[in-house]
């Protein structure tokens, strides 16, 4: 299969996993991710540098596993968190994905760009969160799953709620 | 203004069981001006903290109010302090958060300054023609007029009138002593930040860092994600929280001090699941039996006006600057030994991921509702907030029994279960608020008889 052939297929699943939180399709949006998939976003550690070291450092997110998505999720499913009741709309556009690193049959990682453009019905705000996307990903019986997803937020200055939705 | 003397916003009588705060004390905008002149550059402020300047040259910017600071360590090791605006034009010197400069060289006109403030060049000096007037200013960087720091946190008055950090903190300097000394080698600011905005005024974080009746109502979505971790029906294991619920029978109080600050505190139903436990031996032969046990308490200390740790899942240090009477900016950051196991770090840090920061899933849930407070002041503005004498009738003026054992004397204790969820740990840092903006006033247009 040819690296454009394997981009789109991957591409098609970060178009799904943006269809499938922005309209609330939770169930849909986990199942593309493996059990064992990892799920990080990386905190700023000054101005310039992302921490790195999620043993010693602090990320936004680090989840090494699917259930911590699973957890909040969860949570916003009680409808009974201040923060996630009302839940804030989300628009989610990918764009600019490339291979840094040669794809395989089997394997690959796809950067991407993306941004949430967040509407909170409490104060009816609006935001945008934005930044870089690393996903990777690998077969399992014939179907790609998300094993991955490293998130860089560039805009850090957080008004006051970010979930795993918003990014 | 709807009262002439700021004080009138407090009713304070504890004879009769009264304390109440006016829901002005939030929103209105002439009050938040003597805020930033009586409070933020009246009395002592935290800036941050020994481990974010570490080395020479190191520098951190932030703000006492809207006054943006630098906080510099010089080529010997000594801490400085100055305003961030240059002697010449008034540029600011640091744009970005934190770095490391021997010279801080103004972007607009080139005027340098070195890491101790002393300005070393007036560009083009030569070709000036200045006259003997010009140099007889000082063109040095404008230092802080008080600055100093206990257990490596960094403080700064900009009012030159006030006692000494040290009398500042008073009997509550325990409770600094609680959180620094958890390490032999002493404590850092944990690298990655949560920096994040609130809709709602300043004291409403200062007043939710001494807050245990919301627990049970603002978080019962993260309880229960414990328990159901705990339960097995969420299948993450990354995190060791104890179930929240396991505290509710558990001793627990809350202390007031002179000048503002406050702490709260209940027994941890599992010390064993906080990452200091791991090196408690060490701790205990350090500190001794009565700290180490506070030690393992969970507790949430407010230095007034705006130093907050919260010492129970993990360690976590905050402070706010305040923007607007409905807008706040807050850094927050995890606080631990240094050189701690990498073990342990992991477990507190992925606690901290999970409760406080804003990333997290308690914080957010706190913010909201102090917008939602905000919203409901405008909603209907003219009355007292019936939300500090939970707990007064027991209340106890001076150290209770474990203040005693301690041997530190507050100004007011509560002693009970988590579930009392008292509310006169408010008393303290409302009364000083009243004091510090009585005092502003009344320099400015003295009462009758004062």
């Amino acid at each position: 299969m040819s690296d454009r052939e394997l981009l789109a297929q991957g591409e098609d699943i970060l178009s799904r996993e943006a269809l499938y939180i922005d309209m609330r399709r939770w169930e849909e949006w986990i199942a593309l991710y493996h059990e064992d998939a990892i799920f990080w976003a990386p905190a700023w550690r000054n101005d310039e540098e992302l921490t790195e070291n999620v043993k010693r450092e602090i990320s936004l997110f680090y989840f090494e596993s699917r259930a911590g998505i699973e957890d909040r999720v969860w949570r916003i499913e009680t409808k009974k968190a201040p923060a996630l009741w009302p839940l804030a709309r989300t628009t989610h556009v990918i764009a600019n994905p490339i291979f840094e690193t040669p794809p395989s049959e089997t394997e690959m990682t796809i950067h991407s760009a993306w941004t949430c453009h967040t509407y909170s019905l409490r104060d009816r705000s609006q935001h945008a969160f934005f930044g870089r996307y690393e996903h990777d990903f690998k077969k399992f019986d014939g179907a790609w799953r998300i094993t991955r997803k490293k998130v860089i937020l560039m805009n850090d200055y957080i008004p006051a709620v970010i979930d795993v939705f918003c990014v | 203004m709807r009262f002439a003397d700021p004080s009138q916003y407090i009713m304070d009588d504890p004879e009769k069981g009264v304390f109440r705060v006016h829901r002005d004390v939030y929103t209105d905008q002439e009050l938040f001006e003597m805020e930033l002149k009586n409070i933020f550059e009246g009395t002592w402020v935290y800036l941050c903290h020994d481990s974010q300047v570490l080395n020479p040259f190191d520098f951190y910017c932030t703000r006492i109010g809207i006054r943006s600071v630098i906080v510099s360590r010089d080529k010997n090791g000594d801490l400085h302090a100055f305003y961030n605006t240059c002697r010449h034009r008034g540029a600011t010197l640091c744009q970005t958060e934190t770095g490391n400069t021997k010279y801080h060289v103004c972007n607009y006109h080139g005027w340098a300054y070195d890491a101790a403030g002393k300005n070393i060049d007036i560009k083009d000096k030569d070709k000036g023609c200045y006259t003997d007037a010009f140099d007889e200013q000082d063109h040095n960087l404008i230092p802080l007029p008080r600055f100093d720091s206990y257990h490596g946190l960094i403080f700064a008055s900009l009012n030159p009138d006030v006692p000494t950090l040290e009398e500042h903190l008073g009997e509550a300097k325990i409770l600094l002593d609680l959180v620094a000394e958890q390490s032999p080698n002493g404590m850092e600011v944990v690298p990655g930040r949560s920096d994040y905005t609130y809709s709602a005024n300043w004291k409403m974080q200062m007043d939710n860092g001494m807050d245990p009746y919301h627990l049970t109502s603002t978080h019962t979505t993260f309880m229960k994600v414990v328990q159901r971790r705990q339960d097995g029906e969420s299948d993450n294991e990354q995190v060791t929280s104890p179930d929240f619920r396991d505290r509710f029978t558990m001793a627990a109080g809350m202390y007031t001090f002179k000048n503002g600050h406050s702490m709260i505190w209940n027994d941890h139903p599992k010390p064993e699941t906080m990452p200091f436990w791991g090196m408690i031996e060490d701790v205990r032969n350090q500190v001794g039996d009565e700290k180490a046990k506070w030690m393992a308490r969970s507790r949430n200390i407010t230095i007034f006006p705006n130093l907050q740790f919260n010492d129970s899942t993990s360690l976590v240090l905050r402070t706010f600057i305040p923007h607007a009477p409905n807008l706040t900016e807050m850094k927050v950051y995890s606080f631990a030994p240094i050189d701690e196991p990498d073990d342990l770090r992991t477990i507190r840090v992925r606690q901290h991921e999970d409760f406080f920061n804003s990333s997290g899933m308690a914080t957010p849930d706190d913010t909201i509702c102090y917008s939602d407070c905000q919203e409901g002041y405008n909603a209907f503005p003219d009355d007292y907030l019936q939300s500090f004498e939970r707990g007064m009738g027991n209340l106890i003026f001076g150290p209770d029994e474990e203040a005693q054992k301690l041997g530190f004397v507050p100004e007011t204790s509560l002693l009970g279960t988590f579930l009392d969820q008292g509310e006169t740990s408010y008393h303290g840092p409302y009364r000083e608020w009243a004091r510090l903006m009585r005092a502003g006033h009344n320099k400015e247009q003295p009462l009758a008889g004062e």
